[in-house]
């Protein structure tokens, strides 16, 4: 093992799932390096909640290798904890404690516990101390698995559709809190999730999964570099087929006109192309689809 | 301190229990106190005060074993304990820590109040009360450890459950058989040395397996489903052999005079 991958806070290598005749994840590979945020994207489905499971220690691969900090995560889950929060996709902690209980609880198992830190964002949150957990509204456990997961100033944090259910002001609380976190610790970031428009100004780089299998890993600037949108107007006389040279990845064509997503040449060539700003969402619905839109 | 930590969670919320074991035993006492046959009062002290303590202990270790770890399984909730620098060991002790002392201060509670008012407390002594608490507190780490094992059996939904099934059938017969051996010959204080070691050998089983389901199995009920039934049904295996063993030895070695008498001279 060299001393770089040591030291990468997520190491995963050819990771495969299998539930009975069902692959849930497929050969799935992808390192994130300190300080980086990397979301990882997918359909229900498809096989996003395995690769966590895998990633935490909850569950043995089938196949392939987990590491955390050059730590085979499923030996060495205890002493990795540590260094690692979770937000899990659904609030877990027992519906009878209260906040101020949880709180004590966690706290009492980190020596790097950071109660201040912790007391402030709660505060920050409006969070009840008093009231059971299974009591609190769905954003606010949410916040309150966030603090928890902060508390213990940890080198990686894992992030399992963190914004679920969350409304808009929620949502923009949590990406604060992490960014507020990014600016001043660098904390590394796994995250899954379907608020694409969300992450698009925190995720350095995206991994996208589809059918258990790992389609896309890398950096947005690159995948935004990579594909360029287009469309053309009902009164110009573009054939889909004159994109053929741009290897589109995806396009679509009606009496509104059309538009295609391409992934190499210069369209600006073709008379009648408007180029346009790609977000995540649409190279993402481009890219995982239903078959039927897919080009390639 | 970590097993402590994990023991005080289990505790939160189950408080209730022990009101209820409180209003238990404040029933009995009342049940004492309008008694019109005041003679009989210590008698029922001891059958209504340690009687119905030691059971409630017992119910409350057979729920708590039976939802301690497949409901948080059940219910994802299993992943929190796993997402702190838990050891399964400490998880797991401290959710059986929880469990004995729940049905422990359960069972003192509705059992004190007759005990210490009808002045029972005073024929009894340190031995009696030793052993009170011990067949209490065995019976309660029996039943909780048994209930984890069936609780994830059951829960788990797998094609174990027949492995499981086998092996306890495998294992009842077996015992029936030995017991049988022994009872032909006589040999009834070895039947009940022998039931005590089958009792202790399947008990560290449930111990090993319910340790297991936490340390291999984690957040999969499944894979935990799979470690209990191979260790129980290599548990339960071992334990019949040596039990096997045992009754071989006694038998061999039991005096000709302790022998059963020859048939012919048998009371038909």
């Amino acid at each position: 093992m060299t001393s770089q991958a040591a030291s990468l806070p997520v190491d995963c290598r050819q990771v495969g799932v299998r539930y009975g005749h069902t692959q849930a994840l497929d050969r799935a590979t992808f390192q994130v390096e300190p300080g980086q945020v990397y979301a990882l994207l997918g359909r229900n489905g498809s096989g996003k909640t395995s690769l966590v499971r895998c990633l935490l220690g909850h569950q043995r691969p089938t196949a392939g290798r987990v590491e955390l900090f050059g730590q085979d995560v499923w030996s060495s889950r205890q002493a990795l904890m540590h260094r690692v929060g979770v937000v899990a996709e659904e609030p877990d902690a027992p519906p009878l404690m209260t906040t101020r209980q949880l709180v004590r609880f966690c706290g009492g198992l980190y020596p790097t516990w950071d109660q201040v830190g912790v007391d402030q964002r709660l505060q920050r949150f409006r969070i009840p101390m008093d009231l059971p957990f299974g009591r609190l509204s769905r954003g606010q456990k949410g916040q309150v698995a966030l603090a928890l997961a902060l508390g213990p100033k940890p080198a990686l944090l894992v992030l399992d559709d963190p914004t679920l259910g969350l409304d808009a002001v929620a949502r923009r609380e949590v990406y604060d809190e992490l960014l507020g976190e990014l600016g001043e610790r660098g904390t590394t970031v796994l995250l899954t999730t379907h608020d694409l428009a969300g992450i698009e100004g925190l995720a350095d780089r995206i991994g996208i999964l589809h059918q258990g299998r790992l389609l896309v890993d890398a950096s947005l600037e690159d995948l935004k570099a990579r594909h360029r949108k287009v469309s053309w107007a009902p009164t110009q006389a573009v054939d889909p087929r004159d994109l053929a040279p741009f290897a589109p990845l995806w396009s679509r064509a009606g009496s509104l006109g059309g538009e295609a997503i391409l992934t190499q040449g210069d369209p600006s060539q073709v008379p009648g192309l408007q180029a346009h700003p790609l977000s995540l969402e649409e190279l993402f619905v481009a890219l995982v689809g239903s078959d039927s839109e897919v080009a390639s | 301190m970590s097993i402590l930590a994990v023991t005080r969670r289990e505790w939160t919320g189950r408080r209730n229990v022990l009101l209820l074991a409180l209003g238990i035993g404040v029933i009995q006492l009342l049940g004492l106190y309008f008694d019109p046959n005041p003679v009989t009062t210590q008698d029922k002290a001891s059958f209504m005060g340690v009687f119905s303590g030691t059971m409630l202990a017992w119910v409350i270790a057979l729920l708590f074993g039976a939802t301690m770890v497949s409901r948080d399984l059940e219910e994802r909730r299993f992943g929190f304990l796993l997402n702190q620098p838990l050891h399964p060991a400490q998880i797991f002790l401290g959710k059986v820590m929880a469990g004995l002392g729940l049905a422990l201060v359960a069972g003192l509670l509705a059992s004190l109040p007759s005990v210490l008012l009808s002045g029972l407390w005073r024929q009894l002594g340190l031995k009696d009360v030793g052993s009170i608490l011990g067949v209490g507190l065995a019976g309660s780490l029996v039943l909780l450890l048994f209930f984890h094992a069936v609780s994830i059996q059951v829960r788990s939904r797998s094609l174990w459950l027949l492995l499981d099934l086998a092996a306890w059938a495998g294992f009842f017969l077996g015992v029936r058989w030995l017991s049988l051996r022994l009872i032909d010959t006589g040999a009834f204080p070895d039947m009940v040395h022998l039931w005590g070691g089958l009792l202790v050998g399947v008990t560290l089983g449930l111990g090993i397996a319910g340790y297991l389901q936490v340390a291999q199995g984690r957040a999969d009920l499944q894979r935990g489903h799979h470690w209990v039934s191979v260790t129980m049904a290599l548990t339960l295996g071992l334990v019949l052999l040596a039990g096997w063993a045992d009754v071989a030895w006694v038998l061999k070695h039991r005096p000709p005079a302790a022998k059963a008498p020859p048939a012919r001279v048998q009371i038909r």
